[in-house]
């Protein structure tokens, strides 16, 4: 049993029912729920793939070096 | 071989008579092979493979074999039979028609709210990738049709502020217009405050105009016919327009001549940071 369903399994089934009634038994809150977990779900996921492409391209960014070439305050201008 | 005989084989065979008697009475039948082939065999049981037949009876129980001329049979009663063999009249139970539909009642949960919630929310789990996709598909599409970054980049033009005195015009060219920037003194802020604008032909207040009051930034196109003004004149100290004479004040706003409306004010903003005023 280790399928993720064995998750569900585990679960009483109150807790099935209440989460069928809560989101799955009228269309309308289904569908709403849906909409409403893509955009947390792309916003997360875009989140999580910058923090991975920063973290694997540390020190070659500019906003990394930056600080190495543009002298920080004072604003002497170029 | 001189007779097909083979005991998995269910067709009655009928031997040709071979067998004649001796004058003495006594049956003899040469040719005839007694030896039954086990299934795998190959005739000559030296040991490997095909097992000897487990149906077939012991040779100490029971035989058959040819002696000289003789052919015996030989049985023990009270041995052990090896096949079974129903004697009762009681027929056994008839296998199930392959026809016939199974149990599956053995299958069938007995948690069906379980499953219902796991067939949703693989559904809705499907919806929410499907959606999320479907939305970076369109945006990522949308994005095509938006300026690129170098166009972008020209579309702004950066001013350091530190360049810019006290009291002093600057003009520079924004996206093919002249722009002026004035960095304005106190009493050029208070005498551009006290202006009653209920007077003006295009009533605007200096605070609408300017984002800093010691900053003003303004398009320099004049808004009568589009010509572009003067600085640090006219009669209201701030611009004319030589063309058709039109007066401007400290704060951009026309104040005399044909002018209809005060000078525009472009989209513009401070980058403290950097010490720049970034137009557009």
């Amino acid at each position: 049993m280790c399928s993720p369903f064995a998750l569900f399994a585990l679960l009483p089934v109150q807790i099935t029912d209440t989460l069928y009634n809560a989101f799955f038994r009228r269309n309308s809150v289904f569908v709403s729920t849906v909409f409403v977990g893509a955009f947390a779900f792309s916003l997360g996921f875009d989140t999580a793939i910058n923090r991975v492409w920063d973290n694997w391209n540390k020190g070659k960014q500019w906003k990394d070096i930056r600080a190495k070439y543009v002298a920080p305050a004072g604003g002497a201008d170029e | 071989m001189a007779l097909p005989i083979r005991a998995a084989s269910f067709k009655p065979y009928n031997l040709a008579v071979t067998t004649r008697s001796l004058p003495s009475g006594v049956p003899i039948a040469p040719g005839i092979s007694l030896y039954a082939k086990g299934y795998g065999d190959h005739g000559h049981g030296h040991g490997h493979g095909g097992a000897s037949r487990s149906d077939a009876a012991p040779s100490w129980a029971s035989g058959m074999r040819l002696g000289g001329s003789k052919f015996e049979s030989k049985t023990v009663m009270n041995a052990p039979a090896s096949r079974g063999v129903h004697t009762s009249s009681k027929a056994p139970l008839p296998s199930p028609s392959p026809y016939a539909v199974p149990d599956w009642s053995h299958y069938k949960t007995e948690n069906t709210s379980t499953n219902r919630a796991i067939s949703y929310f693989m559904v809705g789990t499907m919806g929410v990738l499907g959606a999320s996709a479907a939305k970076s598909t369109i945006t990522d599409f949308l994005a095509t049709m938006a300026a690129s970054a170098d166009v972008l980049a020209l579309a702004k033009v950066e001013v350091s502020m530190s360049s810019i005195p006290l009291a002093k015009n600057v003009i520079i060219k924004w996206r093919g217009k002249p722009v002026f920037i004035r960095h304005r003194t106190e009493d050029e802020i208070k005498e551009a405050r006290s202006v009653d604008i209920k007077t003006l032909r295009d009533p605007q207040t200096d605070e609408d105009r300017v984002k800093r009051p010691e900053w003003l930034v303004m398009l320099g196109v004049c808004t009568h016919l589009g010509c572009v003004p003067i600085g640090e004149s006219g009669d209201y100290g701030g611009w004319f327009c030589p063309c058709h004479g039109s007066h401007y004040d400290i704060s951009g706003r026309a104040r005399k001549g044909p002018a209809p409306l005060n000078l525009e004010i472009p989209p513009y903003d401070f980058d403290d940071p950097d010490d720049k005023i970034v137009v557009g």
